[in-house]
């Protein structure tokens, strides 16, 4: 016989997995619209809004939860941590529909340089990665995976810096093209930071142990 | 999903003394209905109303009406031995019969209603012990006393001995109250399995017991059915001040 | 407050004192025992088992008819006794409540305490007069004795069955009287067992009711409405008898039987009822 919180976590487990896989497509599906000049606003919009009404789910079962079950150590890590994975995967989406956002007023990378546009989309690569990373790492409850995401962190942390010094050398034609591209840079930055604040919890709940990946 | 019991009114007397108020709620099929309340609320006269227990006591009277899918069990033509076969019982203290074997407890309630069929009897006792998961640890001694088992352990005899005439809802007394924290954990589980083939209905003083176990919550307080909903909601975000002050123990 | 050593002296004292009354009560019962067996032992032969009883003061014969008696009177009035006494205890702990249980529960306390001899002038009264000394009057006598007896201990022990294994039983859908009939008395069926000893072994010593109802006799048994002979008054009459060398060891060893016979039903109904799971 199994405990009977075990079907309430492996739910919420299940609703989880779901909200990754879909602010992976969501967080991709904007950036892949920013580079190439494709509107996917809408689509963004509506990927987003189910992500913030799952998150909002996933809370609720957290509550029910701890409500009900009386959760303690391993349990407690879990519905604990999930509860804040679950606010990091909104995040994800929230930044996505920010930049896709910019797409969709300001025409996004567009009027860029080609070393701009393929800066970017060097550093989304590696954002991209982060997410699968942290994804991956909560579906196995693998803290060695989570751990492997400081690296990449580190990567996006010092490109996210050097293309402010890069911007400052030489200008881009446009003020257009300045601001969103810092400010999509700005967006991946972020999303890189809960993606390893998600593996930090993935860590949490798999050992007990609190660490800060950056 | 449809509702298994519905009880319309109800109020019960010992003597002059009333114990339930005009109780009017509805129990879902193939859930778990929780009823919980501070002691002499109640709740084990409720219970004890859908089966008709509560008349065996003297001078005990009951009034309105309980209905067992859409049929009244109080009426005139219903006998409440068969109402008995089809709501099965499980109480407070584990309960076996003394002076049965394990395998004659099980099959009891079939024996003593003149089931003789070696073979039949045979079948019904596995199938009732496996689904209270006591068959694995008793297969090898069936011939053993009921009494000799621990206490949770014969908890769940008296539940397969209630399972074993194949009722349809399964009504359960503070069912763990005499129990070591452990096997009351065991019964627990039990219930949320027993949930997927019937409906169940646990009166328990335990409020967290009825938080783990239940789908509905059902308060009782001085009689009167006070509060009833989702457990969730119960637990979470209860409508009436008095159950927030029960349940956030400040009474009962 | 006392010092502890006091307590512990006051301790030891209220020990000794409860074992010197124990000592006390088992005196006499040990010196039955002994008497007895001491002196009935040697007056036992298979001669006195199985031979007539001879007049008074005569050499040889036996008891053979009184044990015969003894054992048929006694079984018969336990036929009778038994069931209804069992009967009419299930009712009175089944109907504790009701007014006709309370009334009839007192006269049976009232019956209980009915002296034996009045029961048997209620035998001679009633049956004797109308077909003479007879083996049935003397059973009806005794089983009017063992009734009460039988009730009390019957309603006693079913009332002592946890209201729980009645429940159990009626929640699984088993009409009230077989729960009553199978569960309840088959857990208490130790309980009633010792009643139904308690009941024999009080008639089977019973001498007043039998001297007016069967009256006693030389001879074997010769029919339900004949006179018969029995150990109580067999005993009885031995013990008067002036002539003592002959007659007292008979006494003793009628004695010694009849203790036996009562000992004998015990075991065997002890077994039967015995508890298959301690």
């Amino acid at each position: 016989m199994s405990r009977i919180i075990d079907t309430g976590l492996e739910e919420l487990s299940v609703m989880l997995c779901r909200m990754g896989e879909l602010t992976y497509e969501t967080v991709s599906l904007s950036i892949k619209g920013c580079l190439n000049g494709t509107s996917v606003y809408s689509q963004v919009h509506e990927m987003s809004d189910a992500l913030i009404s799952m998150s909002d789910q996933a809370e609720d079962k957290t509550f029910e939860l701890i409500a009900r079950f009386q959760p303690v150590a391993s349990d407690l890590r879990t519905i604990k941590s999930y509860m804040k994975i679950a606010y990091d995967f909104a995040r994800y989406s929230r930044y996505a529909l920010d930049i896709s956002y910019i797409n969709e007023q300001l025409g996004g990378l567009k009027e860029c340089e080609e070393w701009i546009t393929e800066y970017i989309e060097k550093m989304s690569e590696k954002v991209l990665n982060m997410v699968r990373t942290s994804i991956d790492a909560l579906r196995s409850h693998s803290a060695q995976l989570a751990k492997t995401i400081a690296k990449t962190e580190e990567e996006v942390d010092k490109m996210y810096f050097e293309y402010l010094d890069k911007l400052i050398k030489k200008a881009p034609a446009t003020s257009k093209c300045t601001i969103s591209s810092v400010l999509v840079v700005r967006y991946l930055e972020r999303i890189a930071d809960h993606a390893t604040y998600i593996c930090e919890s993935v860590i949490y709940l798999a050992t007990g142990e609190k660490t800060t990946l950056r | 999903m449809s509702y298994k019991i519905e009880i319309q009114s109800l109020s019960a007397w010992f003597g002059s003394k009333q114990v339930l108020q005009d109780i009017t709620m509805k129990i879902k099929e193939n859930l778990v209905t929780a009823i919980i309340g501070p002691s002499g609320c109640g709740k084990t006269t409720l219970i004890r109303c859908l089966n008709r227990m509560h008349e065996l006591t003297p001078r005990a009277k009951v009034t309105g009406r309980v209905l067992l899918d859409g049929e009244d069990i109080y009426s005139e033509n219903v006998d409440p031995v068969t109402v008995r076969r089809r709501i099965g019982m499980v109480f407070q203290k584990p309960n076996p019969f003394p002076m049965m074997s394990i395998y004659d407890n099980t099959a009891a309630g079939l024996k003593l209603n003149g089931v003789a069929d070696k073979h039949r009897l045979d079948g019904i006792v596995e199938k009732s012990l496996r689904a209270a998961h006591l068959w694995d640890e008793v297969k090898l001694e069936l011939g053993k006393s009921g009494a000799s088992l621990s206490g949770g352990q014969q908890q769940r005899l008296c539940i397969a001995r209630a399972l074993a005439i194949e009722p349809e809802v399964i009504l359960m007394d503070e069912p763990t109250s005499a129990l070591d924290p452990t096997a009351a954990a065991k019964i627990e589980q039990l219930i949320r399995i027993l949930a997927e083939n019937y409906t169940v209905v646990i009166v328990t003083h335990n409020m967290q017991q009825a938080a783990r176990v239940s789908d509905f919550t059902a308060f009782l307080y001085l009689g009167k059915l006070v509060e009833y909903g989702l457990t969730k909601d119960i637990f979470e975000n209860p409508k009436s001040e008095l159950t927030e002050k029960y349940i956030t123990g400040e009474f009962g | 407050m006392r010092s502890y050593s006091f307590r512990k002296l006051e301790d030891r004292m209220m020990i000794s004192l409860a074992y010197a009354a124990l000592i006390i009560a088992l005196i006499p019962l040990i010196s039955i025992l002994v008497e007895t067996v001491g002196r009935g032992l040697s007056a036992i032969s298979f001669s006195l088992l199985l031979e007539e009883i001879p007049p008074l003061g005569q050499p040889g014969g036996g008891i053979g008819p009184a044990i015969q008696g003894t054992l048929i009177v006694v079984a018969l009035a336990s036929i009778m006794g038994i069931p209804i006494g069992v009967f009419s205890g299930i009712y009175l702990a089944e109907f504790r409540q009701s007014r006709f249980a309370s009334v009839a529960r007192f006269l049976n306390d009232v019956l209980t305490n009915v002296p034996s001899i009045a029961l048997g002038i209620f035998g001679w009264t009633l049956i004797v007069v109308v077909i003479g000394w007879s083996v049935i009057a003397g059973a009806i006598a005794l089983a009017i004795m063992m009734i009460p007896i039988v009730t009390r201990t019957t309603e006693e022990a079913i009332k002592l069955v946890p209201i729980t294994i009645r429940e159990a039983a009626i929640a699984l859908g088993v009409p009230q009287w077989k729960t009553t009939l199978t569960v309840v008395l088959s857990s208490t069926k130790k309980g009633i067992a010792t009643g139904i000893l308690l009941a024999v072994a009080r008639i089977s010593g019973e001498t007043a009711p039998l001297l007016l109802t069967i009256l006693g006799s030389r001879f074997w048994f010769s029919g339900f409405t004949q006179p018969t002979a029995a150990l109580p008054l067999a005993i009885f009459n031995f013990s008067q008898s002036p002539f003592r060398t002959a007659d007292l060891p008979r006494a003793w060893g009628a004695s010694l039987i009849l203790i036996f016979i009562v000992l004998a039903i015990n075991i065997i109904v002890r077994y039967i009822t015995r508890e298959k799971y301690g």
